[in-house]
């Protein structure tokens, strides 16, 4: 038998194989950590989907302080103007996931609340209401007593909807981030003009953080859902919260950082003094921003990275920056590096 | 103070009867809630209103039983099937919804959450792979729903079915260490979670007779001190007939239930399904099961 190669020969040797192999996993690395290091938050525009949008940041160092102005200033200066809202209908939508008595860091703070009804009444909302389908309790009035809300809402005569027991319509879930096929959604969505995610400044030991966009989680109604609202743990935490979002549409953020949550959030963590409220009418931007004054990386919040883009930017170069710079008032939330959605997530200053 | 309640119950549930299919809306004004509707059929059985609404209420409930025995919400989900065990209490005294519960009683032990086994790298502690009631099919085993289709099945004299003993072990699993249950977990990434009043009083009401006392003890003394400060209808109501499944009903419980009736001038009228469990709470000396065992067959 001839064993001598034919200078015509097609094909590689297993030694030429092995060695390409080898030589591309190795530029496929460079590749890849050239990117983390020189390109963490992807390709700049005009090489990537993003949109730009607009973020305002206030320092708001207490509760028993005017939050009404500080709201209303955040509006103007994201051009939310009184011709917008004149004669609309705008439903708030609070974190109130479960509660404590006393444990002012797990929800939305009522005074937060009660100055983001009086702005839009400000501006000419000619009805402003507050609704949520609690995640993990079914005696809503109990929440609303154990956060404080049912206070200020009897005593501003605010309506609140229980969205858990509403009437319901379904819609295609035409984003598909999920294999859902349908959402349900509740009736009193239908029923107003603006959807405004009122949400809390929290570390998440599913999503590594909650912020607006999770905080929509909330309008699902738990007859349909359950409690949990356990269908969207099932499909997915992350693409259930892009779906959400994609279906829901909301129009407007605030972040109650005042007194966040770090650590084993969302409901056993710590207090957190950040001191400060973040608005925006682009929800993954308001998170974005929130992440990096959390001292986290955006680019590794899953739903973040699913909904860049798609829904709105979270590039740093991409968010407008209002009022505070994220430098000015950086105040890095605690992980626990035992859980694995808060592993690798914090952002390298 | 008894007589008084239910005479306001009734003329505030007159106004919520649904016209002409039966069962009740959550307001007046309001659409038809399935929910509601089977609490206020437990409700007007336990303060002895054998009344026309009570017959349509059973009929509109039966109208959303499915051939295979679930009963559902609405036709668009036939995966919340957490109103079957309520449909059987609503039906329970009713000699004509026999077959209806005979269905739904074999619905239920056909139907489990999903479960997985349990490995030690899980990042929660209850056990995973016992079989229990979800609140939607195809998702896990929580408190409340399997805490509703053990009490449905005991009652329906399915007591001694192996998913029902299952279901005490269930229960007995997500027991919080301190006392007191939630919606279903106990410890996440060690932690301990903290009790909930409704969800406590559900799964006392399904224990009474298949726990010894010992077991229960932390989650009574947990009632016993939170109840002092509830004064919601959907706990109270829960917590009081979970002491009470207990032998440990406060004395103060009729006062309680007449504060929490009173916070309706600064919250507006309750919801149906509220109202009816206050009623329902007020007339179980022994817990749930003792409402059924009033009276006779109607």
């Amino acid at each position: 038998m001839n064993h001598q190669e034919s200078p015509t020969r097609q094909g590689w040797t297993r030694r030429e194989f092995i060695g390409v192999t080898l030589a591309g996993t190795a530029v496929g690395l460079a590749g890849y950590w050239g990117w983390r290091r020189f390109l963490p938050e992807g390709l700049p525009r005009p090489f990537n989907r993003e949109k730009p949008a607009e973020t305002f940041i206030t320092k708001a160092p207490r509760y028993e302080m005017d939050l009404l102005s500080l709201i209303l200033q955040g509006l103007q200066e994201l051009k939310v103007t009184p011709a917008e809202i004149r004669g609309k209908s705008i439903l708030l939508k609070p974190n109130l996931v479960e509660t404590r008595p006393g444990a002012i860091h797990i929800t939305t703070h009522p005074l937060v609340v009660r100055a983001a009804v009086e702005a839009f009444l400000h501006l000419g909302a000619i009805r402003v209401l507050v609704a949520e389908g609690v995640g993990h309790r079914r005696d809503s009035l109990l929440v609303l007593e154990e956060s404080g809300l049912a206070e200020v809402l009897c005593e501003d005569r605010i309506p609140f909807v229980d969205l858990n027991y509403d009437t319901v319509f379904t819609v295609a879930n035409a984003h598909g981030a999920t294999h859902l096929a349908t959402l349900t959604l509740p009736e009193t969505l239908k029923q107003v003009d603006w959807i405004v995610s009122l949400a809390k400044m929290k570390t998440h030991h599913w999503a590594g953080v909650t912020l607006s966009m999770k905080n929509l989680f909330g309008v699902m109604p738990g007859s349909y859902y359950g409690w949990p609202k356990n269908i969207l743990h099932h499909a997915g935490i992350e693409g259930s919260i892009v779906d959400i979002n994609a279906a829901v549409k909301p129009q407007l953020a605030i972040v109650d950082g005042i007194i966040g949550m770090e650590g084993d959030g969302p409901i056993m963590g710590t207090p957190k003094a950040a001191g400060l409220l973040v608005m925006g009418r682009s929800l993954p931007a308001v998170d974005a921003t929130c992440a990096r004054i959390m001292a986290i990386n955006p680019r590794r919040i899953p739903y973040l990275n699913l909904a860049a883009g798609r829904l709105g930017p979270i590039r740093e170069a991409n968010i407008r920056q209002l009022g505070e710079s994220i430098v000015a008032v950086r105040s890095p939330f605690a992980l626990i590096e035992t859980i694995p959605a808060h592993q690798g997530i914090r952002l390298e200053l | 103070m008894q007589d008084q309640f239910v005479s306001a119950y009734l003329e505030t549930i007159r106004r919520r009867v649904c016209s002409p299919e039966g069962g009740f809306a959550g307001q007046e004004g309001g659409g038809y809630r399935a929910d509601a509707t089977a609490w206020a059929a437990v409700a007007l059985e336990a303060a002895g209103q054998r009344l026309d609404w009570l017959t349509a209420a059973r009929a509109r409930l039966k109208a959303q039983q499915l051939a295979d025995g679930r009963v559902i919400l609405t036709p668009q989900h036939p995966d919340a099937v957490w109103l079957t065990p309520l449909a059987v209490l609503a039906w329970h005294r009713a000699r004509d919804y026999r077959d209806a519960t005979d269905k739904a009683a074999r619905f239920m032990l056909a139907t489990t959450g999903r479960h997985w086994p349990r490995t030690p790298d899980l990042p929660y502690e209850h056990d995973p792979s016992l079989k229990g009631w979800p609140w939607i099919t195809a998702t896990h085993s929580w408190v409340e729903p399997t805490a509703l289709a053990v009490l449905a099945l005991r009652i329906s004299g399915r007591g001694e079915h192996e998913r029902v003993k299952e279901g005490v072990r269930l229960l007995l699993d997500r027991q919080l260490p301190g006392g007191g249950w939630n919606y279903g977990n106990t410890k996440v990434f060690g932690r301990e979670l903290f009790p909930f009043p409704e969800s406590t009083g559900a799964a006392l009401n399904a224990l009474k007779g298949a726990a010894e006392p010992a077991r229960v003890r932390k989650s009574l003394d947990y009632l016993h001190s939170r109840l002092r400060e509830v004064r919601t209808p959907v706990a109270l109501s829960w917590g009081l007939m979970g002491l009470a499944a207990w032998g440990e009903g406060p004395a103060e419980a009729g006062a309680w239930i007449k504060e929490c009736l009173a916070n309706q001038e600064r919250y507006g009228p309750y919801d149906t399904a509220s109202l009816s469990l206050l009623l329902v709470a007020s007339r179980a000396p022994r817990g749930l099961e003792s409402v059924f065992a009033i009276g006779g067959k109607s």
